[in-house]
Parts: C-alpha cells; sequence; structure tokens
C-alpha cells in the first residue's frame, strides 16, 4: 500500500528501505570478499601457482577451461544433461569421500584385527537385523534387538578381540576386507540393479558375481602398483566402484542424459591431453607444495620434505569420535529436556536453570574447556575404595575427544533445543489425537521433522572442532610425530596444531607455503566430512517437506 | 515421508565437490613408512621443552627414525621452563630441551618427584639482539652497542627513548620484544645482560614465538628486540644484528657460528638436554641419547640445518664418556 501514493494517502520515504537494503548488500560484500580473498591467496601459496609459466596457463585454458566452458554452455538449457553431469560428478566425489572415510577409519586407524572384531559382533547383527525387520514388518521386537546390540556388541567385541582378531590374522587384511566390504557391496549391488534398475534375477546375481570377481582378477594388476595394497583396492572399489557404477547406469539408461558423458571424458581427455602438451613445449609447472608426499608423509625439519600425514589421521580419528559423543549426548539432551522435562513447578525451574546455563557454557572460550580437560582428565587422582580413577592420559585420542566434545557439546544441545523446538505443536497433538503414544509421536514425527535442523547445528559445531588449537595444547597433544595413532590411548598431533607449530618455525617457506598447504588439507578434509552430513540433511529435507 | 521417485541431487551435489576433491587423491597412502636398517629398537619417546632447542630435537629425531623406524617421537614446544614445571619434572616426559641450565627450584620439583636427571649439552647458541632495518641504515650508530647499552635497554627503571641510552640517538621511545619468563631465552638473556642486580623490563611485549619478535622489529622503527641465532641466520634480509662488545675497549662483535665457537662473541649460550635417568634403562631411549650426543658434533646438521654452534669432537667425546656413565647406573 505505502508504495503507491495518492492525494490523501500521507507520503512515506522510501529512502531509508533503500538506504538498509544497499548497507545489507555492502555488509555482505564485504565478508564475502574478504573471505574469498583470504582464500585465493592460500590456495595460491598452496598450490605453488606463482612459479609456473604463461605457456602452462595458456595449455590448459585451450584443452581444459575452455571445453569445460563450452559444455556448461551447452548443457545451460538441457535440465536433463545438467541433471546427468551433476549426478555423474556428485556421485564420483561422494564415493571418493566414502572411500577416503573407509581407508583411514578401517584400514588404518582400526586395522583388520579390530574391524572385523567389531563387524561381526556390531556392523553385521544390526545390519542383519535391519534388513529382517524390513523384510518382516510385524516383527515388533527389531528395533530393541538393534539398540541392544549397538550397546552389547561393543562390550562383547571388546572381551573378544584377542580372540577374533588371532582368527582374523589367518585370514588376513585383505581376505577380511573382502568379506566384510566386497561381498557385502556385491549384495548391495544386486539389490540395486533389481530395486532400481528393474534387472532380472539373473542379471542382479550377474551384478553380485561380476564385483566379486573384478575385486579378485584386479588383485594381480593392483599387485603391480607398489602404492596401493589389496585391502585399499577392496575399499576403493567397493566405496568408489559401486555411487560411479550406479551413476553410470543411471545415466547410461536415459537417452536424453547421455550427453553428459561428454563432461568427464573432457575433463580426464583434457587433463590428459594438457599434459602431454606442457610436456612437450616444456612450459614451467606450478611448484605445490600441496601434493602426494605432503599428504603422506610426516612433519619435517626441511620444509621440502614436510608433510601432514599424521595429523590428518589424527584429526579424522578425533572427529569421528567427537561427533559420534556428541550426537549421542547432544541430541539425547536436548529431546529430554524439550519433550520430557517438566516444564512447570519447582522442576519446571530446575529446567529453566539448567537451559540458562546451558546457554552460557556455549559463550566460554576455548582455552578453558582446554583446563577443563587437563583438570578432569590428565592431572587428576581419585580412589573410590579399591578404585582408582588417574585420568585417561596427556594428550592421547581419548582425552582430545572427550575434551572438543565438552567444548562443543552446549553448541550442539542449543540447535538440537532449537530443531524439536520448531516442529509445530499441531503435528504432536495430531499425532496424539490418532492415538500414538509419546514415543511414537518422538519417534515418528518429532525427530523426522527436526533432523536436518539438528545435523545443521552439529556440522557447524564439528566444523568448530576440527578446527580448535588451543585446547589441544592445554591437554598436552604433541607438536611433532612421525606416526599416525594407533589407538585410543595413543598420543596425537591434529592439523591445526602442526600448522601452528609450522607457522612459528625460522624458515619463511615453513611460514608461507607449508602453512598454505596444511591450511588447504584442512579445509578439504572438513568440506568432504561436512558434505557426508549435507547429503543427509538434504535427504531427510527431501523426505519432510 | 514419501520417497520421492524423481530424485534431485542437483543442491547436495554442488556441496561435495568442493569437499572431495583431495579425499580421490589420498586413496592409497596406507603403505608403511620407509625402509630402513632396523636394528629393532622400538617404542615411544617423549620430549618436551625449549622452543629454541626444538629445531636440533627435531632434525636429529627424524635422522634417528630414519633408521630405527620402530621408535616413535612425540616432540612438544613449551618453553625450557614450561616443560620442567609441567611436564619433566611432573614424571610426563623423557627428555626435557632447555636454553639454559635447570634452575634450582626446578631441581627441587624434580627430586620432590623422585625424577633423577642428566644434563646433555648439545650445542651453543649466539643470542642475537636485532634491531629495525631502515632504522639501523638511518642511524647506523645502533648498530654497535655495547653490553652495557643493552642492559640500559632491556633493564628494569632504565631507557625509555633512544637518547637515553646515546644522545646521537632520536628521542623516541623505545619499542621492545623479547621472550616470556617461561622462556630459557628469556632467562639466560636476564643472568647475562642484566646480571644480579637488574631486573628484566615490564615495558615489553613477551612471547614464546621469536616469530612475533621478528615481525614486531621488522615492522616497528624504533624497535629492538632478541632471539636465538637460527631464527636470525634464516631471515637474514628482514632485521639487522646489532654487533655486541663486551667491555669497554674490547672490538664489537658480530653473531655468527664462527665468533660464538671461538667464544669471542659475548652472548654464546649453551644449549641442552635433559634425559630422565630411570627412562635410560630402556634401550630405545638410551641409544637415541647417544645418538643425540654424536650428532651434536655433526657440522651440516647442527650448522648449516639448524643454525648453531656443534659441539667439537672432544667436547662430544667427553659427554658421551658422561652419558654412557649414566646409561650404566640407570
Amino acid at each position: 500500500m505505502a508504495t503507491r501514493s495518492e492525494s490523501g494517502f500521507g507520503e512515506v520515504s522510501r529512502l531509508r528501505g533503500i538506504v538498509f537494503k544497499y548497507l545489507t548488500f555492502g555488509a555482505s560484500l564485504v565478508g564475502i570478499l574478504a573471505l574469498g580473498v583470504l582464500l585465493a591467496y592460500v590456495f595460491w601459496d598452496a598450490l605453488g601457482l606463482e612459479s609456473a609459466g604463461t605457456a602452462w596457463y595458456l595449455t590448459y585454458t585451450v584443452t581444459l577451461l575452455a571445453p569445460l566452458l563450452g559444455f556448461l554452455a551447452y548443457a545451460r538449457d538441457k535440465p536433463e544433461v545438467t541433471a546427468g553431469a551433476i549426478e555423474l560428478v556428485g556421485f564420483t566425489l561422494a564415493g571418493g569421500t566414502l572411500s577416503f572415510a573407509a581407508i583411514i577409519v578401517l584400514i588404518v586407524i582400526a586395522g583388520p584385527g579390530v574391524w572385523v572384531t567389531y563387524f561381526l559382533t556390531v556392523v553385521a547383527p544390526v545390519i542383519g537385523l535391519f534388513l529382517y525387520g524390513q523384510y518382516e514388518r510385524e516383527a515388533t521386537w527389531v528395533g530393541l534387538a538393534m539398540l541392544g546390540t549397538l550397546v552389547v556388541g561393543p562390550i562383547v567385541g571388546t572381551l573378544g578381540l584377542g580372540a577374533i582378531s588371532t582368527v582374523a590374522a589367518l585370514l588376513g587384511a585383505p581376505g577380511v576386507y573382502f568379506l566384510s566390504l566386497v561381498v557385502p557391496g556385491a549384495g548391495l549391488a544386486a539389490f540395486l540393479a533389481a530395486d532400481r534398475f528393474d534387472a532380472s534375477r539373473r542379471v542382479a546375481l550377474g551384478v553380485a558375481v561380476g564385483l566379486l570377481v573384478l575385486a579378485i582378477v584386479g588383485v594381480p594388476v593392483v599387485d603391480t602398483v607398489p602404492i596401493v595394497a589389496r585391502s585399499v583396492w577392496f575399499a576403493v572399489l567397493v566405496m568408489l566402484g559401486l555411487p560411479v557404477g550406479f551413476a553410470v547406469t543411471n545415466t547410461a539408461r536415459q537417452p536424453a542424459r547421455r550427453a553428459a558423458f561428454a563432461l568427464p571424458a573432457i575433463a580426464i581427455g583434457g587433463f590428459l591431453v594438457g599434459e602431454f602438451v606442457v610436456g612437450a613445449i616444456g612450459a614451467t609447472q606450478p611448484s605445490p607444495w600441496l601434493d602426494w608426499q605432503f599428504l603422506t608423509s610426516p612433519t619435517s625439519s626441511l620444509p621440502a620434505d614436510a608433510g601432514l600425514y599424521p595429523a590428518v589421521i589424527g584429526s579424522v580419528f578425533l572427529i569421528i569420535l567427537v561427533s559420534i559423543f556428541t550426537f549421542v549426548f547432544g541430541v539425547g539432551t536436548a529431546v529430554y529436556l524439550e519433550e520430557y522435562a517438566p516444564s512447570s513447578g519447582l522442576l519446571g525451574t530446575v529446567t529453566r536453570l539448567i537451559n540458562v546455563n546451558i546457554s552460557n557454557l556455549a559463550g566460554v572460550p576455548s582455552v578453558v574447556y582446554g583446563l577443563l580437560g587437563l583438570g578432569i582428565f590428565v592431572n587428576i587422582n581419585i580412589q573410590f575404595g579399591p578404585v582408582v580413577y588417574a585420568g585417561i592420559g596427556a594428550g592421547t585420542v581419548l582425552t582430545a575427544a572427550m575434551t572438543l566434545s565438552l567444548l562443543i557439546l552446549p553448541i550442539v544441545v542449543i540447535s538440537a533445543q532449537e530443531a524439536v523446538r520448531s516442529v509445530p505443536d499441531s503435528l504432536r497433538q495430531a499425532s496424539y489425537g490418532m492415538g500414538a503414544t509419546r514415543w511414537q509421536t518422538i519417534r515418528n514425527v518429532v525427530l523426522p521433522r527436526s533432523l536436518p535442523g539438528i545435523l545443521t547445528g552439529t556440522i557447524l559445531a564439528l566444523g568448530r572442532a576440527i578446527g580448535e588449537t588451543a585446547p589441544l595444547i592445554m591437554i598436552g597433544a604433541v607438536a611433532t610425530k612421525y606416526n599416525p595413532p594407533s589407538g585410543l590411548f595413543d598420543t596425537l598431533t591434529a592439523m591445526p596444531l602442526q600448522i601452528y607449530t609450522w607457522a612459528f618455525l625460522p624458515s619463511e617457506e615453513f611460514r608461507y607455503g607449508v602453512v598454505a598447504a596444511g591450511v588447504v588439507t584442512l579445509l578439504i578434509v572438513l568440506l568432504s566430512m561436512n558434505s557426508v552430513a549435507i547429503l543427509v540433511r538434504n535427504k531427510y529435507q527431501q523426505e519432510t517437506y | 515421508m514419501t520417497d520421492s521417485p524423481n530424485r534431485s541431487v542437483s543442491r547436495r551435489s554442488f556441496l561435495t565437490s568442493a569437499g572431495a576433491v583431495g579425499a580421490l587423491a589420498l586413496a592409497g597412502c596406507t603403505e608403511g613408512p620407509g625402509s630402513g636398517t632396523d636394528n629393532g629398537l622400538s617404542g615411544s619417546i617423549r620430549i618436551s621443552g625449549s622452543s629454541t632447542v626444538y629445531p636440533v630435537a627435531q632434525a636429529v629425531t627424524e635422522q634417528f627414525r630414519s633408521q630405527n623406524p620402530g621408535v616413535e617421537f612425540n616432540l612438544s614446544r613449551d618453553g625450557s621452563g614450561g616443560g620442567f614445571s609441567n611436564l619433566f619434572c611432573e614424571g610426563n616426559s623423557d627428555f626435557n630441551n632447555a636454553s639454559r641450565e635447570i634452575s634450582s627450584d626446578e631441581e627441587e620439583q624434580c627430586s620432590s618427584n623422585d625424577i633423577e636427571y642428566h644434563e646433555i649439552n648439545v650445542a651453543t647458541d649466539a643470542l642475537t639482539v636485532i634491531v629495525n632495518n631502515d632504522f639501523a641504515s638511518e642511524y647506523p650508530g645502533v648498530t654497535d652497542m655495547s653490553i652495557d647499552q643493552v642492559r640500559q635497554i632491556w633493564r628494569a627503571d632504565g631507557a625509555t627513548t633512544w637518547q637515553d641510552v646515546n644522545g646521537d640517538w632520536p628521542d623516541e621511545a623505545i619499542n621492545r620484544f623479547g621472550a616470556a619468563d617461561t622462556s630459557g631465552t628469556f632467562d639466560y638473556f636476564r643472568e647475562a645482560v642484566l646480571g644480579e642486580d637488574a631486573n628484566h623490563t615490564s615495558d615489553y611485549s613477551p612471547t614464546e614465538q621469536d616469530n612475533t619478535i621478528l615481525q614486531g622489529v621488522q615492522q616497528g622503527r624504533y624497535a629492538i628486540g632478541y632471539f636465538g641465532f637460527s631464527y636470525y641466520q634464516d631471515n637474514q634480509d628482514a632485521v639487522t644484528a646489532v654487533t655486541l662488545q663486551a667491555e669497554d675497549g674490547d672490538s664489537y662483535v658480530e653473531p655468527t657460528l664462527e665468533n660464538a665457537k671461538s667464544g669471542d662473541y659475548p652472548l654464546a649460550r649453551p644449549l641442552f638436554t635433559y634425559p630422565k635417568v630411570s627412562s635410560l634403562s630402556q634401550d630405545h631411549i638410551a641409544e637415541f641419547a647417544r645418538y643425540f650426543v654424536r650428532q651434536s658434533a655433526n657440522d651440516s646438521l647442527i650448522a648449516d640445518q639448524v643454525g648453531y654452534v656443534p659441539k667439537t669432537e672432544e667436547g662430544m667425546q667427553s659427554e658421551l664418556d658422561a652419558l654412557n656413565e649414566a646409561i650404566s647406573n640407570a
């Protein structure tokens, strides 16, 4: 109404509105530009782009950049091609992230003995129960049985660790990963073929057997490549091969989408042609700090030999533990406080007091949490009768994970509470009105609706945890370590700590090149882990709305 | 909560794309550490203490590990004092590096926790006083100072402007950058320059990070700072080192490794590492301690790579004899 003024109506000045609009625009521009400049600067240093010659830039512009832009222009008004291309790229990257995670978690950190033990006692029974529950809808005990397995399984596994790993050792590491990854992967492939692509029973079986045969046939080929172990081959085949195979099949089955295959062809072909031309004309290539050697070696006193491998493994180990701790305790607390805790009377006051305190805890500086961790996990010695608690060690993985969990727990609780609160009460009332119990309402209405919000909060909090340096220093995490942590009670170094150490070394190459490469690696690992959570969140968002 | 048949992937795919680039590249990184002559030693060694000695310790541990892949090191930089009081004397580390000798308070703390230690002198440092490049080219006189002038600048209730130190120098406030009091560099500087009867000024920017000192002096025109020689060796163009005169009438001596070795440079200071005697009973720790001592006479490692004065062969040999004695008693 105010936009159109007629005589008789008063005039409203639009100046303030316009000024406000441009102020907000300016504010966002400053922030985004500052971040952009910072990132560009770090990438520039990390990849050593300064040293590349003009010929190198020209070659790759012609062989790679121009064809890619051409493809984008072509695909712009063809939604089917665009969707196909995004599916191909997205599934490849997601598969890459999954295989990276599988290699680090199952092969490097856990190792075959530990992995096979918990696979047999926890993972396999839970998956089996889940499948049975899908098959036999009437069996209401399945959910409880899964919960029971999750609680009892780890205990049984820990008790039987020695015996099972001895038996597994007879099988050898590749055998363990073949049985625990490739065989279930073949089952999944058969299921996908039958369910998504309507393949006949015979074809589906063929897909499964084909995957098993491919895995075994690939072994002699892989053996000729010294840096790829057999276990790694199995993990990559399942974690990367399945998503890529799925995306390729899906694209190939729809004729309108087939043009999307041009994208990987251009990317790979352009890169190979570019490499060939650059080699032929002898153009100066960039000398990146962030290269294969950097990712696979420990730190060194020489900048050229320095690497981030133990710190990458340490950080991933840490963040997996932190995400488990914070998700279980944070979401549990939030659901209890919002759904079950009394909201009136004397107990209601206690609830409000707890809520206020959690909000305040979220603002406490990280150094204080570091001191807290030092106090309750490291420098402590209490006796309860015969039981002596003397902490869990200075700078161990478990100490660091628990300290960082304490640090981000308040943030996770607050955001999860907010998400649970944002589920409209009318939905709960409708659920009760249809005779659902409180548990059924929370399980079927509240949690699915609030999960995207819960995950958003958790992702942001984990991003903070992976970048924290101060608490790690306080609890005695070390600056230099040459091997990744081998267990929960081994000391660790983490990426931010390693970067912090490099930033104060005498040599200029450390303070610029190596630090920049470390920062870029930290960003890449952070984004890969976030992308997994974002995928889960988007899936639930699509299902609920 | 229906499973929608048109599964659009556009939004999530964009978000994944940036993140997973490096994941692919990492997919094969699980081979074991490089080969080497394996002597069958294994175990882990915790080294804490001085950030001045840290580069030496890192270079030595790195070489030792290439020959003994079974030995794992945990190094941290806590400052000489921080390492003694928080870790070593509490029994939490096997070695503590120090850029000064252990103090009597720390000795007491160690002995009250039954921690016995052995002292090893691993190298010599030339503590370097630096000033800003522009300041040095405008007033060439500031690059030659007597120890007495340095004392005036750094002692409590001393000079506040450069003119207070020398009438020819500008009437500008002195901008000081120095080591924090947990640092062995601070303790050495106070003892060697200021002496018994003067206190270190509190009007300065204290830090455990030499980098901060370097940047402070680089950016502050009338700034002065001090740190270990290795930091100056790697950044000779960024700041100007002051040549020092020990007594009236002596010549001004440049901070170089040769001058520190010959003993001409007045602020040459010994660097130490302190193994815990009870740890030396373990084979891998004893072997590493011997290796550390032998490497302290390695010219290319200590002087060229790190930037300190290596020990002489004789000096190294006598340290080694003392260490072997301590190991046999452990």
